[in-house]
């Protein structure tokens, strides 16, 4: 059995309780800086780090104190060294209540001495940047170069934050009895439109990449599943249930990760995320008023354009005070050909949007379970049949009434947090500009 | 104009035709034979100048007589369904008709009969009202307890509106409805329900179709599940959003004080429990439309918040005293029907705890209250 020769200690389990015990720690050098017979080190792990002293003495040579000044920033180094108490508190660290002194420094893995950008400018807010002078870095150059930039701490914040978002909707979904399913990914036609798909190469045709996998999630559930979500790189799950009390429980569960939000509030202030409980839901002729009523010419079954969908946002915030609500029975005209009509009211539709913060996050209807009914609106809406032959073949052959829709992770987590662009929460965008890294 | 341009273009024609012959005269004096033509260009210069003076005095004289276009005499058939005029024009050279002058202080005998009738009608009127307060009397007063529950009773089957007189309309009270929910947004703390405005709901909800909600604000953490009920239970058609006459929402939020929302282009947001009472009130009824009791009801209402619920032991104490000295003369607080005033002060009493310390007159006040059955939902919620 192989034993390990050196137990890691983890930065932020450097506390008083292990003072005086001579510890191994594995870290990024985040700052270095010489002082005559002494070097000040900061290492750092994630968002944590602590100060570290190389002094010259018993331990410590002239040339040691040399030679650890000059190791490049973003090196990652192995240190076997003393936890002592500090009777001040070191305010620049996370770990404020020890100091590390250095006996042996090793360099692991040495990063190159320019780097491309510096972490402490890639967090310090714009504001605070153009008010000192000192300097920011913008996002293309953050996105440039992902593998520095996700290191710093809103960065590894946000992540987290998504991971535990995906996390708590797996749980809460699950707990409620859905099934989680893998889809796939390259189909032969496209589903909705043949605007934006990717086409592929196929053995000896072409395919394309599935937008989204609905028509495989509606498949499922006419093969008797009753309840099921995926999740995927199109990011958007389907339920049966009505998604505002699960999209709800996700929203109310996100309060346990505070420190993560306060982090990345350091970096980009926002308000506080409000809500109602029970989920407020308005209806889209309520909308509709609301939105004359400020001056909006529309008309009744117009689809809400994005400057009016952030002002009924604005609305509906000063009158409930709350970032998230579900908007129902929207206007038959605007929706897909599967959508499931209003029984009341020919005019509207079974479906809905869910919005935080003024921004869209889930669009979701009843779609259509009766063949006959698909095929004549999939004619009203002039779509080729042959097309989607395999789709209406499945509700051939009885096919529950359902419905579901998709929410945006990247979405979420950016509206919840209050940042202004998807990007930040994405950790390797993808958009017409852009491919790599 | 014409004649007169064209007299001047002859006097133009005269004086040059006068010049020419003096230019004439004056070259031709030298010869003997001119004597003849002299002459003759005399006359004729005579004759220019009198037609001139004719022409002159003929424009002044009559004008250009043209000859008329239609006969004088065509038949016009007059119209029997218009009223008809008399002739005004056509009594101006009579003069006045001694028959119908009036002396001083004599008044024409028709108008007098109308007078006689008006006043008659007025008398009748008069009657009437007396008649129907003297009725409404003895149904309300506190003494009538047994005809007090028969009515109330029947009045709560037949969810009509003559629970409060006079007639209000929504559309006139909240401004059209674009066709959507009009919902009236209420955000009150949970530590202090605002019973007043719950006991105004059932009201509201007897005369119209409400859509009830209650909603918790994120800024509180947990509500006890009285105040998740207190609007009652849940509607059937509670989907359907368009099919209700008003939305009452309410939201239990970390505020200071009771703020209600309603149209948030018109109307700022009305903060305050007594005030958001009054704007509920008006939904149900309006206000007595004499001032002074229009004055009573609000200051009553005040004294209820601001006194009652929110003041010292001693101002409470004073605020029964007063209470009892008012019921003393009369079966409720403002006049001889119920009003704002007996709904607002009923849930102070009940809020601040007062029920047991109230003097007799008071106390007979809340059994009468009680028997109008509308603040069930405040005394569940106090339990």
């Amino acid at each position: 059995m192989c034993v390990p020769d050196r137990a890691l200690v983890r930065v932020q389990d450097l506390t008083p309780e292990k003072a005086d015990q001579l510890i191994w720690l594995r870290a990024r050098i985040h700052t270095s800086r010489a002082k005559g017979k002494q070097c000040f080190l900061v290492l750092r792990q994630q968002q944590f780090n602590v100060q570290a002293l190389v002094a010259v003495g018993d331990c410590a040579s002239k040339q040691m104190v040399k030679f650890a000044a000059n190791i490049t920033k973003e090196s990652i180094v192995d240190v076997e060294a003393l936890v002592r108490k500090v009777e001040q508190k070191i305010e620049s660290c996370s770990q404020q209540d020890v100091e590390l002194h250095i006996e042996r420094i090793f360099v692991i893995s040495q990063a190159e001495p320019r780097l491309p950008l510096q972490l402490d400018d890639a967090v310090r807010p714009d504001g605070e940047g153009e008010e000192e002078g000192r300097a920011t870095v913008n996002q293309d150059t953050k996105l440039d170069n992902r593998v520095i930039d996700l290191r710093t701490t809103t960065s590894q914040a946000i992540f987290r934050l998504q991971s535990g978002v995906c996390q708590l909707f797996r749980d809460t979904l699950t707990k409620k009895g859905f099934v989680e399913i893998q889809t796939p990914k390259i189909i032969s036609a496209a589903s909705e439109g043949g605007a934006n798909v990717f086409t592929v190469s196929y053995f000896k045709t072409s395919a394309y990449l599935a937008q989204s996998p609905q028509l495989y999630k509606q498949m499922c559930i006419c093969a008797d599943f009753d309840k099921v979500f995926c999740v995927g790189p199109g990011k958007k799950s389907s339920h049966h249930v009505l998604p505002p009390c699960a999209a709800f429980t996700l929203v109310r569960s996100l309060r346990c990760f505070q420190t993560e939000i306060q982090t990345v509030n350091k970096q980009f202030p926002s308000e506080p995320f409000k809500f109602l409980e029970p989920t407020l839901r308005l209806e889209y002729t309520e909308a509709v008023a609301m939105l004359r009523e400020a001056g909006v010419e529309m008309g009744d079954e117009d689809d809400l354009s994005t400057p009016n969908e952030k002002l009924l946002g604005r609305l509906v915030k000063e009158k409930y005070d709350t970032d998230f609500y579900v908007l129902d029975k929207y206007p038959l005209a605007v929706r897909p050909f599967y959508t499931m009509p209003d029984p009341n009211n020919p005019k509207y539709s079974n479906s809905y949007d869910m919005f935080m913060r003024g921004e869209e996050i889930l669009s979701g209807a009843q779609r259509i379970h009766n063949a006959q009914l698909l095929t004549e609106r999939a004619i009203h809406h002039q779509i080729d049949l042959e097309k989607i032959k395999a789709y209406i073949d499945s509700f051939r052959y009885g096919a529950p009434p359902h419905g579901g829709g998709g929410i945006g992770l990247e979405r979420v987590c950016m509206l919840y947090l209050g940042l202004h662009n998807v990007r930040q929460t994405s950790m390797f965008p993808r958009d017409p500009k852009r491919l790599t890294p | 104009m014409v004649i007169r341009k064209a007299g001047s273009e002859v006097t133009a024609v005269s004086s040059c035709l006068t010049g020419s012959c003096c230019c004439c005269l004056s070259t031709s004096s030298s010869q003997r034979t001119s004597v003849s033509r002299n002459f003759f260009f005399f006359i004729i210069i005579i004759i220019v100048f009198i037609c001139l003076s004719l022409f002159r005095l003929s424009s002044s004289m009559s004008m250009y007589q043209v000859k008329p276009i239609c006969g004088g005499d065509i038949k016009i058939d007059l119209p029997t369904c218009m009223y008809k005029l008399a002739n005004i024009h056509a009594q101006q050279g009579t003069g006045c008709n001694p028959e119908h002058a009036l002396q001083n202080g004599e008044v024409d005998p028709a108008v007098k009969a109308l007078e006689a009738r008006q006043n008659e009608i007025m008398r009748k009127l008069y009657e009437l009202k007396a008649a129907v307060e003297g009725l409404a009397k003895t149904v309300t007063t506190p003494d009538a307890d047994l005809d007090l529950t028969v009515s109330s009773s029947l009045s709560s089957q037949s969810s009509s509106s003559t629970t409060f007189k006079g007639t209000t309309d929504l559309d006139t009270q909240l401004g059209k409805d674009h066709g959507a929910l009009r919902d009236i947004v209420v955000n009150a703390n949970p530590a202090h329900p605002p019973l007043t405005l719950l006991v105004l709901h059932s009201l509201l909800s007897q005369r119209y179709r409400v859509l009830s909600t209650v909603h918790v604000h994120s800024s509180v953490a947990g509500v006890p599940p009285q105040l998740l009920s207190c609007l009652g239970p849940r509607h059937a058609d509670s989907y359907a959003r368009q099919m209700f006459q008003l939305g009452f929402t309410l939201i239990w939020k970390d505020v200071p004080k009771v703020e209600m929302k309603f149209s948030i282009q018109n109307m700022c947001p009305i903060k305050g429990e007594a005030n958001v009472a009054r704007f509920l009130f008006k939904l149900l009824a309006p206000y007595p439309s004499d001032p002074a009791l229009a004055t009573l009801v609000d200051s009553w209402v005040d004294t209820a918040f601001f006194q009652l619920l929110d003041g010292s032991a001693k101002e409470r104490a004073a605020v029964l005293r007063a209470l009892n000295s008012a019921l003393g003369r009369n079966p409720w607080l403002a006049g001889p029907d119920v009003s704002l005033a007996d709904i607002t002060c009923y849930c102070c009493v009940l809020q601040s705890g007062s029920v047991s310390s109230a003097p007799a007159n008071v106390q007979r006040w809340l059994k009468s209250c009680e028997n109008l059955g509308y603040f069930g939902p405040a005394k569940l919620l106090l339990q």
